[in-house]
């Protein structure tokens, strides 16, 4: 083991004999790893968002709506002549299905609040039913939601996201104020835990339930009306979603040829969606990181091709001297792998004060192991480009290389 | 028996479409604690001669016994007929049974005395201590301990060469090989070189010189010409040890 520790540290040591020259081909690598940690961080923030993004949807839930979430070209003003939900679905669908455990409707529209000197313009006011704390809601903060009795009278009661009760009621316990929502006195009974942005980009902290009707009587609105099912555990999903699809066509009395006029949406269909994305990226970041890294270990063979040149007669010298093939082997490539490996530490470090940087205004997240990936793969390259010179400098002829000039 | 022994050491290169023949049978004996030299001209074959004895080359043919060790010979177990061995272990000879002293000293330029004594030591594996005792002892063996850490560019020619007898002392080899070892130096340094090899050879060393100066050559016990591939004299000086 002796003179392979020697020769790496005469490899280490040949990098302070030429720095400017080591730095530069350094660079290459250092953007390669630098591409390689920043999409590998972009990539698992998403993720992360993505799955805490999709505990708002359910994956136990499916949503009966007028339009699909994801449409191809065109098919929008196809859909746009389907007839539109009624609130009374909720109730036919839970008396016909077998495998719906709760059914809840709900419609959104945005709607001016005030509180004393306070005002909040364009917030989501959306109506449901009480069953919707049973289907997707998110837990409380303080309080309740509304009952059954509540929501058959229509009370003027409101559950409000984290961010209204920030900028409504800055500090004041929220619970038992009244507020105006557009002219209509309400009355907060509960208040949502802060659930950060959906797909890290629209806020769903920004947001007040009300009673169905309360929230029809405020908007009256009705056109985009959606209805949550929640699939009693244990049940197939899709077997579900097919009884669902027929009690539909029931209550619409489509005919056997008919296509559907409306549509079943369920978190899989977002799956899909980012995971086509997420492909996309990948691929992409994928191709120009290997392409950095071609270039970048290039740069580095090119280098220790050089190196060989110049260091003929002190590889002569040290083989006349008893140094074995493996010995001056390792010699070399040990100096192509501490230049690729210093750069790929350089470029990890820059990463992490970028994904820093980056959190601020978009998702990211360096996790240890998405290092560890990177500095093995700054090793793998440098290996890569080293063992040819390497192996090249091994094989030299000592009669030769020794009066090499 | 012999210390060295070169039984009908032949040499050819295939140069382009024209066969050199570098050495056409050599046969030489060399005693342990023997001061020789290889004498000859340019294109005599002295150089590859050397280079065979110094096992940085093998020869075509023939036989080549070291201290007990076939380098190169004709035995009948070999499915070619030739014993080979292969670089690693000509290198491993090279480490453990020559020393090299050359005209151009070839030491690295970048690091120290010391460091470059170290040299043969740290290919056969001695941990540091060791290591540097060693090299220690080998350059106050040529009266250099007071210029250990200076690099070879801060050394006058005269002691870069004993830096580099040092560095073929160091691992105790069964011979030191001097190719035109004052070929570089002026006369006065040149005399003191040899007036070191004088002293190792008394101390028990072997030594085989090779030079194109008869004044050089003169320094052994015996002279060797060597010219157009073959042994043309081997004489004895006068010089009583």
């Amino acid at each position: 083991m002796g003179p392979y520790l020697q020769s790496a540290l005469i490899a280490f040591s040949a990098l302070f004999t030429n720095k400017t020259r080591a730095f530069l081909t350094m660079l290459g690598i250092i953007i390669g790893i630098l591409s390689v940690s920043l999409m590998g961080a972009a990539i698992s923030g998403v993720d992360n968002v993505f799955d805490d993004s999709m505990k708002s949807i359910g994956d136990r839930v499916l949503y009966i709506q007028k339009y699909p979430w994801f449409m191809g070209n065109g098919e929008w003003w196809e859909f746009r002549n389907r007839p539109n939900l009624e609130p009374e679905y909720v109730d036919k669908i839970l008396e016909k299905s077998k495998y719906a455990e709760f059914a809840s409707a709900s419609l959104q529209r945005s709607a001016n609040l005030r509180f004393r000197d306070y005002a909040i313009e364009n917030t989501v006011v959306e109506g449901t039913n009480w069953q919707s704390a049973y289907i997707n809601a998110p837990k409380l903060a303080q309080g309740r939601y509304f009952s059954q009795v509540e929501d058959r009278v229509s009370a003027k009661v409101a559950v409000i996201g984290s961010e209204v009760a920030i900028n409504l009621f800055p500090n004041l316990d929220p619970i038992g104020q009244e507020f105006f929502i557009n002219s209509t006195r309400v009355k907060v009974i509960g208040v949502l835990e802060a659930q950060g942005k959906f797909l890290g980009l629209f806020s769903q902290d920004n947001i007040i339930t009300l009673p169905y009707q309360t929230a029809k009587n405020i908007l009256g609105y009705t056109r985009h009306l959606s209805i949550a099912v929640k699939i009693t555990d244990g049940v197939d999903l899709e077997t579900a979603k097919e009884e669902i699809r027929y009690i539909m066509r029931n209550i619409r009395k489509q005919r056997p040829m008919d296509s559907d006029n409306f549509a079943i949406n369920q978190q899989e269909a977002f799956k899909q969606q980012l995971d086509g994305i997420k492909l996309a990226i990948t691929a992409v970041g994928l191709g120009i990181t290997a392409l950095s890294l071609i270039v970048g270990g290039i740069g580095i063979m090119n280098i220790m091709f050089v190196s060989v040149k110049e260091r003929t007669r002190e590889i002569g010298i040290r083989k006349a001297l008893g140094a074995r093939r493996s010995v001056i082997l390792f010699q070399f490539l040990s100096e192509a792998v501490f230049i690729s490996f210093i750069g790929g530490l350089i470029g990890v470090l820059l990463t992490t004060g970028l994904v820093g940087l980056l959190k601020k205004y978009f998702v990211a997240s360096l996790s240890p192991n998405l290092i560890l990936i990177a500095l093995l793969v700054s090793v793998i390259t440098g290996i890569v480009s080293g063992i040819v010179p390497a192996n090249q400098a091994a094989k030299l002829d000592p009669i030769e290389s020794i009066r090499h000039e | 028996m012999a210390l060295l022994e070169l039984q009908g050491i032949t040499k050819f290169y295939q140069v382009g479409s024209v066969e050199v023949r570098a050495l056409r049978g050599i046969d030489l004996f060399v005693e342990k604690n023997q001061y020789l030299s290889i004498m000859g001209p340019s294109g005599s074959g002295k150089s590859t001669l050397m280079n065979i004895i110094g096992c940085l080359d093998t020869p075509s043919n023939g036989t080549y016994i070291l201290d007990g060790s076939i380098i190169h010979g004709n035995s009948i177990d070999e499915n070619n007929g030739h014993h080979t061995v292969s670089d690693d272990q000509l290198a491993y000879i090279r480490n453990q049974k020559i020393g090299f002293v050359f005209q151009t000293f070839n030491l690295l330029p970048r690091i120290s005395a010391l460091a470059n004594v170290e040299l043969p030591l740290i290919y056969a594996g001695f941990p540091k201590k060791e290591r540097i005792e060693a090299a220690k002892y080998a350059l106050e063996r040529v009266q250099l301990a007071d210029r250990m850490t200076h690099k070879p560019n801060e050394l006058s020619g005269g002691q870069r060469q004993r830096v580099a007898i040092a560095r073929a002392l160091v691992n105790n080899p069964s011979i030191i090989l001097a190719d035109e070892p004052t070929g570089n130096l002026d006369s006065k340094t040149s005399n003191e070189i040899m007036e070191l090899l004088q002293q190792l050879h008394q101390g028990g060393n072997t030594i085989i010189l090779v030079t194109h100066e008869a004044e050089i050559a003169e320094n052994a016990q015996r002279i060797v010409h060597v010219r157009d591939g073959l042994i043309d004299q081997d004489t004895k000086t006068n010089r009583i040890f």
